[in-house]
């Protein structure tokens, strides 16, 4: 449920941006992804390359190729269900199926799968709806994007083994930034990785 | 926003690309499950990346306009401390954002 507004918050800035509500359904339903989905309006509106925001979307989603790892073995075996469940596996999702009990019959986990994008497409149109009714001039709503990585930063960090990870991000960030500006996050993802893997061959020996 | 080619260009291509990352261990998941380097970065990445994504972002929006970093860090500082807290999305990110509509709309 707690989908429904973070959906109207999509809908309504991709309508406030020029876009018509039908797209904002079609993404919706195509795409998916709370934070990828944020990041595409101000990118559309700039009329930026397929190409940049396919790269764009590939690191805000990168995360998603942990989700599966640890989900494998509770997934459904039915072909359909196996594959939609895959693709609806967003932050939201991945905390609600791995809080559930190891038992839980895999048709329900996708029934939720599909539950919550449910609720995700429903307050997208909700959201586009009254987003057509009346221009809001104000500055800064895209905001909503920083507030969502915040927020999952935070869940992250509760859920953390070591405080490593966010040390190396925030130098990483610091180092990228100050080599090569435009391609900060790029370098900066990079470098994370490379501290990940040398930190696990420490860890090793 | 009007141009719907290249609008379903974009939502497909980005369809395509949560999809694949999203199904990527469910077609490789003997070679990535027996690798403990991908274990270790499975425990590692997902918070460098979040903090990374939340660092950018928040620089590209300070770089926007002249009154410097206060309202970024002001209204991300709150979130954090909501969600903290309260565990609840939905109230620290529309706490967070109405902070930061209400310092960049001020003067």
């Amino acid at each position: 449920m707690g989908y429904i507004p973070l959906g109207m918050v999509f809908g309504f800035l991709f309508v406030q941006a020029g876009g018509s509500w039908l797209m904002a359904l079609l993404a919706s339903l195509v795409v998916y992804a709370g934070a990828a989905q944020y990041m595409m309006v101000p990118m559309l509106a700039a009329g930026m390359p397929v190409s940049t925001i396919a790269l764009a979307t590939v690191l805000v989603n990168l995360r998603h190729i942990f989700y599966g790892l640890s989900l494998l073995d509770t997934f459904p075996r039915s072909f359909v269900l196996r594959w939609y469940t895959a693709f609806a596996l967003t932050d939201e999702t991945y905390s609600v199926l791995t809080t559930l009990p190891r038992d839980t019959p895999p048709r329900r986990l996708a029934l939720l799968a599909l539950l919550n994008q449910g609720w995700w497409v429903l307050g997208t149109l909700l959201g586009a709806l009254i987003g057509t009714q009346a221009q809001v001039p104000l500055d800064g709503l895209d905001f909503v994007l920083c507030a969502l990585f915040a927020v999952l930063t935070v869940e992250q960090w509760r859920a953390r083994s070591s405080p490593l990870p966010l040390w190396t991000a925030v130098i990483s960030y610091a180092l990228a930034a100050a080599v090569a500006p435009r391609h900060a996050l790029v370098l900066a993802i990079l470098l994370s990785i490379v501290v990940g893997v040398v930190a696990h061959k420490r860890e090793k020996r | 926003m009007n141009d719907t080619a290249y609008l379903l260009a974009v939502i497909f291509a980005m369809g395509a690309v949560t999809f694949g990352l999203r199904a990527l261990p469910f077609l490789s998941a003997h070679w990535l499950r027996r690798s403990p380097v991908i274990q270790h970065l499975g425990r590692f990445l997902p918070l460098a990346i979040m903090a990374l994504l939340l660092v950018h972002s928040a620089s590209g929006a300070a770089r926007e306009h002249a009154t410097g970093p206060w309202p970024e860090l002001l209204a991300i500082g709150l979130t954090c401390l909501l969600q903290w807290r309260s565990r609840n999305p939905l109230l620290s990110i529309v706490t967070g954002t109405a902070l930061y509509v209400l310092l960049r709309n001020w003067h």
